[in-house]
Order: C-alpha cells, then structure tokens, then sequence
C-alpha cells in the first residue's frame, strides 16, 4: 500500500515538469519580444540586448527552463509584461482562492445531487423520473454553460429581480454562479451514478440481501453505494476539470474576481507571464486533485494496490 | 444504418437537423439575398418576422440568420477539420502503440497521459492566447485537446484486437506488420472511431464556441455562435431573441451530434457481441 502511494506520488513529479515544458516552450515562442514589451517607450536596440541579457534570454533553451522550474517551485512567477508592477505571485494570491471557493462549491452541489439523482434514476428504472433524468443529463452535457447563464440571469435576475446579475461577496451573488458552473459536472456524475448503481443492483449479492429481508434503504446503503461508488469516485476527478475549464465562462460573465477571469484578461492583452502562470497553476491543481482521485481509488478498492 | 435510425427517434430527428442545417450552411447568403456583414443602421434591433429579415438583426443591422448560418458553417467547418485531424493523428498514434506494445507502447501513452492531465480548454487557450486567434491557430488548439483521448480508446481496442485469430492467421501467413495494421487493425476500429469521433465534434463545436464567447476564438466581424451570443449579452434584457436564436442553435446541433454519437456507440456495440457470440 505504501508502495503503491510512494509510486503513484512520484508519478505526479515527471507529468508536472511535462506540464511545465509544454507551458514554457509555449511562452518562449510566443510572438512578440518581452524585451520590447518591458521597455515600451524606451527602447533602443542597445538598451533591448541589455534588458534581454538582464531576463536571461540569450541562455542556452535548457538552462532556461531549469531556471524557469526552479522559479516556479519558489513560486516566483516574474512580473506581468502589462503592468511590470505586479508580481505574478501576488495576482495569483489574490485571485485564486475565490476561484478554488467557486470551484469547491460547484462541485459540492453537483457531486450531492448528482449522485441522489443518478441513484434515484437507477433504483425506478424507467420511470418519469428516470426518464426526466436522463433528458436532463443529455440537455446538461449539450447545453454551453454561457447559454445557461444567460437563461438564469435573464429569469432570475432580469424579470424576477430575485438574485444580482454580477458580482461577487454577498451570499446572493454565490448563488447563480455556483449553479451555472455546476451544471456539466452535475450531469456526468448523474449519468455515471445512475450506470454504476444500476450495474451494482444487478449483482448477486444484492439480490441476497434483498431476499434476506433487508429494506431497500438498507441494501442501498450498506451494499449499493459503496460499491458503485469508485467510478463516481473518478468522475468526480473529472467533474473538478470541469469546473475549472467552466469557470472561464462564468468568472467572465458573472464579474468574478477569480483566477480564471483575470487569466482571460491577460489574453486579451497578450500579458504572457500571467497566461503561463494561469496555466500551470491550473494544471496542477488539477494533477493533484487526479492524484487524490487515484489514491482515494486505491483506499476504497483493494484490489488496485499492487 | 437507416434501419437502427428508424427505431431511435430522437437520433433520426437529429440526423435531420443536421443534414438540414449543412445544407443551409452552405447555401448561405444565396438562400437569404444577404451577407453576414452588410450593416443597415437604420434597421437596427429589428425584432424576427419584421420586414426582410426573418430572423431580424443585431444592434448593427446585420441580418441574424445570414448570421446564424455563416456562423454554422464556420462551427462545422473547425469541428470537422479537427476532428479529421485528431482522428488521424489519434488512430495512427493508437495504432501504433497498441499494436507493438512494450517499450514503444509506454512511451507513447506516456505522453498522452501528459496531454491528457490539461483540462481541456487550457491548452486551447494556451495555443489561441499565446499564438493568436486564427483558424488555423482555433482548428490546431481543438485538435491537440483531442486526440489524447483517441489514442487512449482506439489502443484499448488494439491491445484487445491484436490477440485475434485472424491476426495471429495474418502474421502466419507471413504478411508484413504495415499490411497487418493496414489491412486487419485499422478497419476494425473504424467504428469506435466513427461513434467518438462524431461525440468530439460536439465537444469541440463547445469549445469553440466557448473560445469565441470569450474573445479568444473566432474574430468578428465573422460570426460564430459563440461570439454572436457574447456580442448581445448586454442586450439581453432589451433585445433576448438575439441570444436566444444563436443559442439554441448551437444547443441543438451540439444535441444533435451528442444523440447521433449516441445512436452510433449504441449501433456498434450489440453488432460486436453478436459477432463474438
């Protein structure tokens, strides 16, 4: 076991520097010369050498991404190419615990009600409720997340005048938001809820306790759920990708504070530190949730551990 | 085919859809009399059935459905593009590695577990945001979000495939390891390929259309749907038809695709029990 989690662990070590490679071969041949951007209206071709020789620029391609790892694992992200006065770090700071809240949330409620929705559906096969279920899962995966949005906030804010239309900080302002971002993890947890506890429920020693004379309840409980729960287990992995990729969107429409809104603000203005940094602070905040993903897998399923 | 459409309903009014919104596409502005940039201030916010246009116009005056459907043509012409090139790119990689196994094998699905830890969209927006929004650029960033994912399930399918009688029978009958993966391999994955690939061309229409709403895909004065619907956010209260056409719009054809991958997954798959029965 401890085997298994020392390997699993150090897996993550090699994908992140992959990550990082990608994310800073991608930045070093960005268009466009840093130097330049740095100096603005200073710049002379002498004065352009001299800042690049400053940045390290004219080093081997190796060296600089070694430097560029070495930084990043000290958190030193550089500053941004649009406003040379912010540190990287510091917006990062600032902007990516509303982000992970957001994201937490979403996930919460979509991990909560899909799964009530997914084993509800399986347990009344064929039923208006499953039915109703499974055209929800199908709208929920179709649907971009900016149409429901807009559907929300022109309902809900617009005509009814019942929640604020954007912003961020009063308990109302969460509210569509959350539930924006939750709805594409809401429908893959429903979708592979319902197919693993449906697959469960076919199994023998379901019928055996049933046909001992356990209530429902108590089969589902004790039997169900607990062995339908490791692919659910998974998506919810999948679903946090999800939020994260859903959160540009709704960061973006909803006026959020978050690291999602000011990575799509640094796009547009092509400030290429805060891309990168957004980047790969995102990626692996996601291999770790993957990492804690896989070793909960490993604790609620024996089998797995080599 | 047709006959396993006939008994899914809301796959065959899908397949429809979409044959219907193709061929719109591409009749365009023939079908409409106008082009998807004429500006005609005097009429602009005109709501639908008003006048000549059908659908109304935006807040410069531009016809929406001429709109709507360059905006499809543009959609389908990424989603297909990509796909098509994740799909080879996806099937050889998968091929390939499934196929010889071992070492080569590791290291190719090394790296596709590399591509596959970025969130989809964040590659996307690397490739878009660093290298700039062109379609080339658009179609590039969709395709290496994924073909990772098509190389993971076409390899499973190999792995599974390559212990096969016919293929031992191939190798036996001496014939070269290209004319086994041409011949044998490939042709029988074509049918995992066609159900994902038609389930990637919904996501990746999504992608787009996520892109362009938040500015970093396709440029106006272009039209997408995505960006069609960011330009009229602010008139959502006053004018809502012009985020509502675009938007269900593009919800169905994304539905369509999703319930035709759907039908197709389904198709293929009681076809491979019965043959192994």
């Amino acid at each position: 076991m401890i085997g298994f989690l020392t390997y699993r662990i150090a897996l993550t070590v090699p994908l992140l520097l992959g990550a990082a490679l990608l994310i800073f071969l991608a930045g070093h041949y960005a268009p466009g010369d840093p130097a330049q951007v740095l100096l603005g209206d200073h710049y002379t071709p002498a004065a352009a050498a001299h800042m690049r020789h400053e940045l390290g620029l004219d080093r081997p391609l190796a060296v600089q991404f070694v430097a560029y790892v070495v930084h990043a694992a000290a958190f030193d992200f550089g500053v941004s190419y649009v406003n040379p006065a912010r540190h990287v770090r510091d917006i990062v700071r600032q902007t990516l615990p509303t982000s992970v809240r957001l994201a937490a949330l979403a996930v919460l409620l979509a991990t909560l009600l899909g799964v009530t929705l997914g084993a509800s559906a399986a347990v009344f096969p064929r039923s208006p409720a499953d039915r109703l279920i499974q055209i929800g899962v199908i709208a929920g995966l179709s649907v971009p997340s900016f149409v429901t949005a807009a559907l929300l906030v022109l309902l809900f804010a617009l005509r009814w005048r019942l929640l604020p239309v954007a912003g961020w900080g009063t308990p109302q302002a969460y509210v569509l938001p959350v539930i924006v971002l939750a709805v594409a993890p809401l429908a893959y947890i429903t979708r592979i809820s319902r197919a693993s506890v449906r697959q469960v429920m076919t199994e023998d020693y379901v019928r055996t306790a049933r046909s001992k004379g356990l209530r429902t309840r108590a089969v589902l409980l004790r039997h169900v759920l607990r062995n339908a729960a490791l692919p659910i287990v998974t998506t919810v992995g999948m679903a946090f990708g999800y939020a994260i990729t859903g959160a540009f969107v709704v960061e973006v429409v909803f006026n959020i504070p978050g690291m999602a809104r000011v990575a799509v603000d640094a796009i547009l203005q092509r400030d290429y530190a805060v891309i990168q940094t957004a980047v790969l602070v995102y990626t692996t905040l996601f291999v770790a949730i993957n990492l804690a993903v896989d070793l909960s897998y490993a604790v609620l399923n024996p089998r797995v551990r080599f | 085919m047709l006959r396993a459409l006939g008994r899914d309903w809301p796959a065959a009014c899908a397949a429809a859809f979409l044959l219907l919104l193709v061929l719109a596409a591409l009749a365009g502005s023939r079908l409409t009399g106008f082009t998807y940039d004429h500006q005609d201030l005097d009429h602009a916010f005109s709501g639908p059935g008003t006048g000549r246009w059908w659908l109304g116009t935006d807040q410069y005056g531009r016809d929406l459905l001429t709109r709507i459907l360059y905006g499809g043509r543009v959609s389908l012409a990424v989603g297909v593009a990509a796909v098509a090139a994740e799909s080879v790119l996806g099937v050889a990689w998968g091929t390939v590695a499934g196929f010889y196994g071992g070492r080569l094998d590791s290291v190719l699905m090394r790296i596709v577990d590399l591509l596959i830890a970025f969130p989809s969209l964040l590659l996307a927006v690397l490739v878009t945001g660093i290298f700039g929004p062109s379609l080339v650029n658009i179609v590039l960033a969709l395709t290496m979000t994924a073909w990772p994912g098509m190389a993971r399930t076409i390899r499973s399918e190999v792995v599974a495939l390559r212990e096969r009688d016919y293929v031992e029978a191939a190798r036996a009958l001496g014939a070269s390891p290209a004319r086994m993966l041409l011949r044998h391999l490939v042709p029988n994955v074509v049918h995992l390929l066609a159900a994902r690939a038609t389930l990637d061309v919904s996501a990746l229409i999504l992608t787009e259309a996520t892109l362009s709403f938040i500015g970093i895909g396709v440029q106006p004065p272009r039209p997408s749907w995505g960006l069609m619907i960011s330009e009229s956010f602010q008139s959502l209260q006053s004018h809502p038809y012009l985020v509502i056409v675009p938007a269900a719009v593009l919800s169905g054809t994304v539905l369509s695709f999703n319930l035709l991958g759907e039908a197709i997954a389904e198709w293929v798959d009681p076809k491979l029990r019965r043959r192994t029965a």
